[in-house]
């Protein structure tokens, strides 16, 4: 009976702990939210932001890109050998690149790489109590250090996924040629059979969404680190896990509300 | 440092922007400042066509579907934009079907008499250009292979229902008597065969007789038109009349000589009367000389007068000689 106490006493210490947590997280955005009015805190430190979060991102994104072209490429005409006609490798690779592919493989690289970072940073500045001078001098640390940051990444994850969705049909392009005796031509033909602008739409925003949640993830976690060293560690795992479960969550929620049932 | 980090993110964001735009430009097939026309075209049913898909005319790639919209009465307009150049059939229709086994649309532009011979794309096509509202062209739509396919599904299956009826049916009596019925359609193909060879020498014979025929009457008939082509001839200058006159006139003559023959007729008969009294006479003479009556009667038959008029010439030319012989004795002549 005692155990069956604890059992439930635990089950429900876990459902208030969660349900604390989702307070937090939406008082934590209701705050940042709040802070965007402040333009002068956070515009001038975007730049900064927007150039370590996205531009310095390029080439892991580009790196990405560049081999899931090739292996789409050459994964179509393994599939498709002796089916369909080979000029639908194009179609593959034009379809899997903008739609999927390239928002989510870049996504989740730019969750370890950016989430990781801003936890990390922001992980380290609370345990050395540099958010808490920051409040001490009344600068607001939502304004100051969240705000550029997700503006940062929401701006420039579109961005960078817009990059490799070009790098990514080029290398897919050139493997056609290269390794599937494929003409130029005949790639086109297929890469634009049943290209919509809609494509390209639907995975850029998904990637701006992306880099919203990651970001956001990344500074709820940093802000919200203890204990030295090992918080800061353990900020940046949880920052980096629970961005990759978010990119996963948003991509399916884009695929049932936006691209489910579009003719 | 500041400035750099303005700089390069600038760089990055207008960069990528361009890219990205140019790049979804160059896939859309879009054609930045070219002038293009839009035609518009009326449904009842699209099928899978969509935004994007090729307008073709005759073969050749025009345009694009620009938008897809249903009216409120049910019609469908499909908005397509084609190049400026591009002229369209004087009587246009667009048809909606497959450019592909898999699921690739299109949309063709082509004059109304090309369309499909098939009723319901005909029946579609009437009754669009029969709403006849605004500009629309009519259109109509082929089935896809789905479709197909489902027909050719439910043709299989009733093959399959025919088939198991068929086995049941088909039974060891059931083959007895299919035997039967082809031992017996050999027999009837086999009187059959020689029924078609007599018929076919018939035929063959008859065949000739009737090319003959024709021959004929080809013949005939070309006489006829030259006959007829000569009358037309003739009539166009006024000769039939003229040979009517001619006839009028010579039908007065063969009067006239008729009339002329029945004189004749009776002043022969006359003659052949007195003819024959004059060879009764001469009969009766004859009979008469014959008989040896009258002068003429002894002189033919009496040889007296012939034998005295014989002696009488053999004096005479006795006489000829002697003259000849002494002149002088018969004849003197003298000159004063």
């Amino acid at each position: 009976m005692a155990q069956i106490m604890n059992v439930i006493e635990a089950t429900g210490r876990w459902v208030r702990f969660r349900i604390e947590e989702a307070g937090r997280a939406g008082r934590f955005i209701e705050e940042a939210a709040r802070a965007t009015v402040s333009l002068r805190s956070w515009f001038p430190n975007a730049t900064l932001q927007m150039r370590r979060l996205g531009v310095d991102s390029l080439p892991i994104g580009l790196l990405i890109a560049v081999f899931t072209g090739i292996v789409l490429a050459l994964l179509a005409s393994y599939s498709f050998t002796g089916a369909v006609p080979l000029y639908f490798v194009g179609t593959l690779v034009e379809k899997t690149i903008t739609l999927e592919l390239a928002p989510v493989l870049t996504g989740l690289a730019l969750a370890g790489r950016v989430g990781a970072n801003i936890a990390a940073e922001l992980g380290t500045m609370r345990v050395t109590e540099q958010v808490d001078a920051l409040e001490t001098l009344a600068y607001d640390p939502d304004a100051y250090l969240v705000v550029p940051r997700v503006f940062a990444g929401t701006l420039m994850f579109p961005l960078i996924v817009g990059v490799a969705m070009i790098v990514g049909l080029g290398a897919g392009w050139l493997a056609s040629i290269g390794f599937l005796q494929l003409s130029t031509d005949e790639f086109l033909k297929g890469a634009r059979m049943f290209y919509t602008a809609f494509d390209v739409e639907y995975g850029l925003v998904k990637a701006a969404s992306f880099g919203f949640a990651v970001t956001l993830i990344g500074c709820y976690k940093g802000l919200r680190a203890r204990g030295g060293a090992e918080g800061v560690g353990n900020a940046a795992t949880a920052a980096v896990v629970y961005s990759a479960v978010m990119i996963l969550v948003l991509d399916a929620f884009w695929a049932m509300t936006w691209l489910h049932g579009r003719s | 440092m500041k400035r750099g980090n303005d700089f390069i993110v600038g760089l990055v964001v207008i960069g990528s922007v361009v890219a990205i735009v140019l790049f979804s430009l160059w896939l859309s097939q879009a054609s930045l400042g070219s002038k293009e026309k839009d035609v518009v075209a009326r449904f009842t049913d699209v099928g899978n066509a969509k935004v994007g898909n090729s307008v073709v005319i005759r073969g050749v790639q025009a345009g694009r579907i620009q938008s897809i919209e249903l009216e409120t009465t049910g019609w469908v307009l499909v908005k397509m934009s084609l190049d400026q150049d591009i002229k369209l059939p004087s009587n246009p229709v667009v048809v909606l079907s497959e450019s592909s086994m898999f699921g690739e649309w299109q949309a063709t532009i082509m004059e109304r008499s090309a369309a499909p011979d098939d009723a319901d794309v005909q029946q579609q096509l009437a009754q669009s250009a029969a709403v006849g509202r605004g500009n629309a062209i009519p259109g109509a739509r082929l089935p896809d292979i789905a479709q197909l396919t489902a027909v050719a599904g439910r043709i299989a299956g009733d093959m399959s229902r025919v088939a198991d009826r068929f086995q049941v049916a088909f039974d060891d009596r059931a083959a007895a008597e299919l035997r039967q019925s082809i031992r017996n359609f050999a027999d009837l193909s086999a009187e059959l065969e020689r029924t078609v060879r007599s018929q076919s020498q018939s035929l063959s014979q008859l065949g000739a007789d009737v090319h003959k025929t024709v021959g004929t009457i080809n013949a005939t008939a070309v006489a006829v038109q030259r006959t007829a082509d000569r009358v037309d001839s003739s009539t166009s200058k006024g000769q039939i009349h003229q040979i009517m006159d001619n006839v009028g006139q010579a039908s007065e003559d063969i009067k006239v000589t008729s009339h002329d023959l029945r004189d004749a007729s009776h002043s022969l008969m006359a003659t052949q009367q007195q003819l024959s009294s004059v060879l009764t006479h001469a009969d009766s003479v004859l009979g008469k000389i014959d008989r040896g009556q009258g002068s003429l009667g002894m002189m033919v038959n009496d040889p007296t007068l012939y034998q005295n008029g014989d002696a009488l010439l053999s004096q005479m030319r006795e006489l000829v000689a002697e003259i000849r012989a002494h002149p002088r004795q018969y004849l003197s002549v003298k000159i004063f």
